[in-house]
């Protein structure tokens, strides 16, 4: 077990210290490239970072249940999956490493065997794979096309064929929980052991998004219709998971949600990419800082609250959560200025807000966090892991800025005003308080969801009908008729 | 007679002569048995290996004997052949060694593999048949071989499977040999040839192609389990797990698959074949049949009942392939004749080895399985996930190529049906998967009888080849790309049905 908590460690160096190499193995699966770009060693850098802590942080964690090997083995497959999916350069291998990580990661949603965990599971199952036909569609189409499979090849392709383009977005939307494909994200988070739910909400959500970099034809063709309708998605997660948030008891729901709003953030960005290519070179940077920032910002939040509640885990935690609020200094102010810098102006303004109601959403987890009672004594390994999440939000104003060359330090002001905002909200919601609206974790699915048991009842019912037919005579007691 | 005439019979007499030994030897004579079935597996696996060798150099091998005037036996080694030779052979191998460890004790041994390997050289007769007169005299050889083995058991159940199978093959096979004497009256005695034979006769005989068609399409298709000609297959799971094996992925239903390549290709040849509008009707029953059978097996509670359905299914992707006119279409089913048949024997021998050593059949009794038998649990979520179509398996490649097919041909609402069939393969083997590795046990087996030693789950003899199985799942997936390998062997193919 001790060593398998390493395994992102080669590809953490991979990372930070291999130049950029293209690898072509013709005889793996469909003719496979893999390679290192600049995107990959941005997702791969942050991604292994954070599986590194995880995996250290599990062994901790789960180091009383008898099950552990199961999950650390499946922990291992879905971190090697989103691991090699940055290195990934044509649709066989992405699809496969996409696949690996997707599938291996149901073992660690279902891991307690919970009512909610294996509801969670059959949800996150049933959408992933909804996810996957979207993608395998998509990927049938542009293959027509393309000369080859080599994911440039297949981006290129994508740029005369916008309904191509719609399945990659719905597809991968899956994964970075766009509006109604996001209802297994808040269920899924809060039922994993918590480190599955620091790399599913750090890592594995933004799998989604190098999918759109990498086929979305980006910068290279106008999809207005495509793109608008992502922005207004993403700024509908953007207010819409704030706002259902607020409504959670439960600290880790809370926190699924917001990565439902900051995801919404990169859907905005994309889109507005997709609608205005001339605009996609100063977003490209910006939507890679909001990844890595949000990446390790919840990694340190879900990771902080699985730690037994006390003075110095909220103190600790109220670093991650400043930052996800975009308070001066941070990683978030950083990101919120670059996405805003190459916006128009009321998207801008609309980002801002979004980011005070974030602030709002922080609180509520503070909140809920100052109630808990007080667990039994955190493992080592635990808390080492946290302490390392935390500097690396710490340092990730310093180590983001490089790739925003051209972007003017921000102005305090307009970074501090969305929180402060958001603190007199926050105040004045605590001096007369509001009844809060119970709304269940998964929002629409609660209605969606016993409709489509009936649907599914019924049919199970309908193609048992020959057996029932040949069993019949058995089954009442009564002889069949004789010929 | 030349080597090249001769290596054919060879491949027919290394299962043909062992078999016959067989029927003959005493039952107590276990050593000289299995050594005999060994020596023709391995006899076979190295002739056919040379002929592989010699078709990729570009050598013919044929061997013709004429009967009567004007109806010859005709032995054909080409491309195509092996594609379903070699398959058939290689898996011969497993199940005669997972047979022996299966039947270990069991009487009537001798008899069964006697059948057993007449069973195979009656596949390796319809694999090489040159023309549709041979064709069929091995397409009835293989009914008859394989009916003592559905029947095995001799209980009342399997007897009553046996009968079914019967009714339904012996119906097929006339329906058949109407089809292929009503063409030998339009053109006489023709030998199979790359893009058909037909074409020549040219639009005015279009009535009675069509009918005589049909007529082909429906005889073989009884053990190919289009549906509506499918109700056999589920009926006949009551056989032993190797003869079930036998049936799904060596011999019959791929025996059937087969002949449905050999008429359009073949015969008709593919361009004749869609000129004739006969295309679209196959790939819409190979749709319905995906479905239906997709559909059925979610609704069976019993394992090998459940596999019995996905069959039905997943043999009509070959026949979708087949008729999707062109090129991608082609290497898709082509392929999956090889996929199909190594995934879903995979899930057979687990199958048997759940049964056999814990007694579980039903779906329901499978709860903590993986625990008790992780190696075996494995081989079946590769073939579970194959079947899916998941990446890195075989399925993948397979469900690829025809996608890619079904767009390349204009015929969008294949993709749905592939779609559909994806998710409902998932929605019948995911559950299954949950349950193995998820569920913990709360009760006793069923019936454990053979008990855990050490690593050794279960005999190593049932073990062994469903590793191996299950690892040609994973090559064939993950190395599709090689030169070598099924993939680029249907390519090959392909390349010569559209000249």
């Amino acid at each position: 077990m001790k060593p398998l908590a390493w395994f992102p460690l080669p590809f953490l160096l991979l990372a930070a210290a291999a130049p950029d190499f293209v690898l072509d193995l013709p005889a793996l699966l469909l003719g496979a490239r893999l390679g290192l770009d600049g995107a990959g060693r941005l997702f791969l850098g942050f991604s292994a970072l954070l599986w590194l802590l995880a995996a250290h942080y599990a062994a901790g964690y789960l180091r009383e249940d008898p099950a552990r090997g199961r999950f650390m083995g499946l922990f291992c497959l879905t971190g090697l999956g989103n691991l090699l999916l940055p290195l990934t350069l044509d649709a066989a291998s992405f699809y496969l490493a996409f696949a690996v990580m997707t599938f291996a990661a149901y073992g660690l949603v279902v891991h307690t065997a919970s009512h909610e965990a294996l509801r969670a599971g059959r949800i996150y199952l049933i959408m992933a794979l909804l996810g996957e036909m979207l993608l395998l569609t998509a990927l049938w189409r542009l293959a027509q096309t393309a000369p080859s499979l080599l994911v440039a090849d297949l981006a290129a392709a994508a740029r005369l064929d916008p309904a191509a383009c719609a399945l990659l977005a719905a597809g991968f939307g899956v994964k970075t929980g766009l509006p109604l494909l996001h209802m297994w994200l808040p269920l899924a988070h809060p039922v994993a052991p918590t480190p599955a739910s620091a790399v599913l909400s750090g890592a594995i959500i933004k799998a989604g998004v190098l999918g759109w970099l990498r086929f979305l034809p980006l910068g290279a063709a106008a999809l207005p219709d495509l793109g608008w309708t992502l922005t207004g998605l993403g700024l509908a997660a953007a207010f819409l998971g704030v706002a259902i948030g607020l409504a959670q008891s439960a600290a880790k729901t809370v926190l699924a949600y917001s990565s439902v709003s900051q995801m919404g953030l990169i859907s905005v960005g994309v889109g507005v990419g997709l609608a205005h290519p001339e605009l996609w070179p100063a977003l490209a940077p910006a939507v890679g800082v909001q990844v890595v920032h949000h990446g390790l910002a919840k990694g340190a939040l879900f990771l902080g609250v699985g730690l037994p509640a006390g003075r110095w885990t909220l103190a600790g935690l109220a670093l991650p959560a400043l930052a996800l609020a975009g308070a001066p200094l941070t990683s978030g102010a950083l990101a919120k200025s670059a996405l805003k810098a190459p916006l128009p102006e009321y998207l801008g303004l609309m980002l801002a807000v979004a980011a005070g109601a974030s602030t709002l959403l922080m609180l509520r987890l503070l909140w809920l966090l100052r109630a808990r009672p007080r667990a039994e004594r955190a493992d080592a390994r635990m808390t080492l892991s946290w302490a390392g999440a935390l500097i690396a939000v710490a340092g990730a104003p310093v180590w983001l800025s490089p790739l925003l060359p051209e972007l003017p330090p921000p102005a305090p002001w307009s970074a501090a005003w969305p929180v402060l905002a958001g603190l007199a909200v926050a105040a004045a919601l605590f001096r007369y308080p509001a009844p809060i609206p119970g709304i269940p974790p998964g929002d629409v699915l609660a209605w969606l969801e016993p409709g489509l048991t009936r649907l599914w009842r019924a049919l199970l019912r309908g193609v048992s009908w020959p057996d029932r037919l040949a069993a019949g005579g058995k089954a009442d007691g009564t002889p069949r008729p004789g010929p | 007679m030349t080597a090249n005439e001769a290596l054919p019979l060879g491949v027919l007499a290394s299962s043909l002569i062992p078999g016959l030994i067989i029927f003959a030897l005493p039952e107590a004579r276990v050593g000289l048995r299995t050594a005999l079935n060994l020596f023709g597996a391995f006899a076979k696996l190295v002739l056919v290996g040379v002929l592989l060798a010699g078709v990729a150099a570009g050598e013919d091998y044929g061997f013709r004997h004429s009967v009567l005037p004007g109806l010859d036996l005709v032995f054909k080694a080409d491309a195509l052949a092996l594609l379903f030779g070699a398959l058939s052979t290689l898996l011969w191998l497993f199940t005669t060694l997972y047979a022996i460890g299966y039947l270990e004790g069991s009487p009537h041994r001798s008899r069964f593999f006697g059948f057993f390997s007449l069973c195979v050289t009656a596949t390796m007769g319809i694999a090489m048949a040159g023309n549709l007169f041979t064709f069929f005299v091995f397409y009835e050889l293989l009914t008859l071989a394989t009916f003592p083995l559905v029947v095995h058991r001799g209980t009342p159940q399997a007897m009553r499977g046996g009968m079914v199978y019967l009714a339904y093959t012996l119906g097929g096979g006339a329906v058949l040999l109407t089809g292929i004497v009503w063409l030998h009256g339009l053109t006489g005695s023709a030998d199979f040839a790359h893009g058909g034979y037909l074409a020549v006769l040219g639009g005015e005989h279009a009535m009675q192609l069509q009918m005589i068609f049909l007529l082909l399409i429906a005889g073989v298709g009884v053990k190919a389990a289009i549906v509506p000609l499918h109700g056999w297959l589920p009926q006949a799971m009551v056989a032993p797990a190797p003869v079930s094996a036998l049936l799904h992925a060596v011999a019959v239903v791929k025996a059937g698959a087969f002949g449905v390549v050999r008429v359009v290709y073949e015969v008709y040849g593919v361009e004749f074949a869609q000129s004739l509008d006969l295309l679209t009707p196959l790939a819409l029953a190979a749709a319905v049949t995906i479905v239906w059978g997709s559909l059925r097996a979610l609704a069976q509670e019993d394992l090998k009942k459940r596999l019995a359905f996905s069959t039905v299914s997943q043999v009509s992707y070959i026949i979708l392939g087949v008729a999707l006119f062109g090129p991608l279409g082609t290497v898709g089913g082509l392929v999956h004749l090889v996929h199909q048949g190594v995934m879903k024997i995979t899930l057979f021998f687990c199958a048997g080895n759940y049964a056999e050593t814990l007694g579980i059949h039903k779906i329901g009794e499978l709860d903590g399985a993986g625990r008790r038998m992780p190696l075996t649990t494995v081989a079946f979520t590769v073939a579970a996930l194959g079947m899916m179509g998941a990446p890195a398996t075989a399925g993948f490649i397979s469900k690829w190529h025809l996608g890619l097919g079904a767009l390349e041909a204009g015929m969008d609402w294949a993709v749905w049906v592939l779609i559909a069939s994806s998710l409902l393969n998932a929605a019948y083997f995911l559950p299954i998967l949950h349950r193995v590795w998820f569920t913990p046990r709360a009760r006793a087996w069923p019936a454990e009888r053979i008990p855990a030693r050490g690593r050794l789950e279960t005999g190593w003899l049932l073990l062994l080849p469903t590793l191996a199985t299950a690892a040609m799942i994973l090559v064939a997936g993950l190395l599709a790309g090689a030169d070598w390998g099924p993939l680029a062997w249907a390519k090959r193919i392909t390349v010569w049905e559209y000249r």
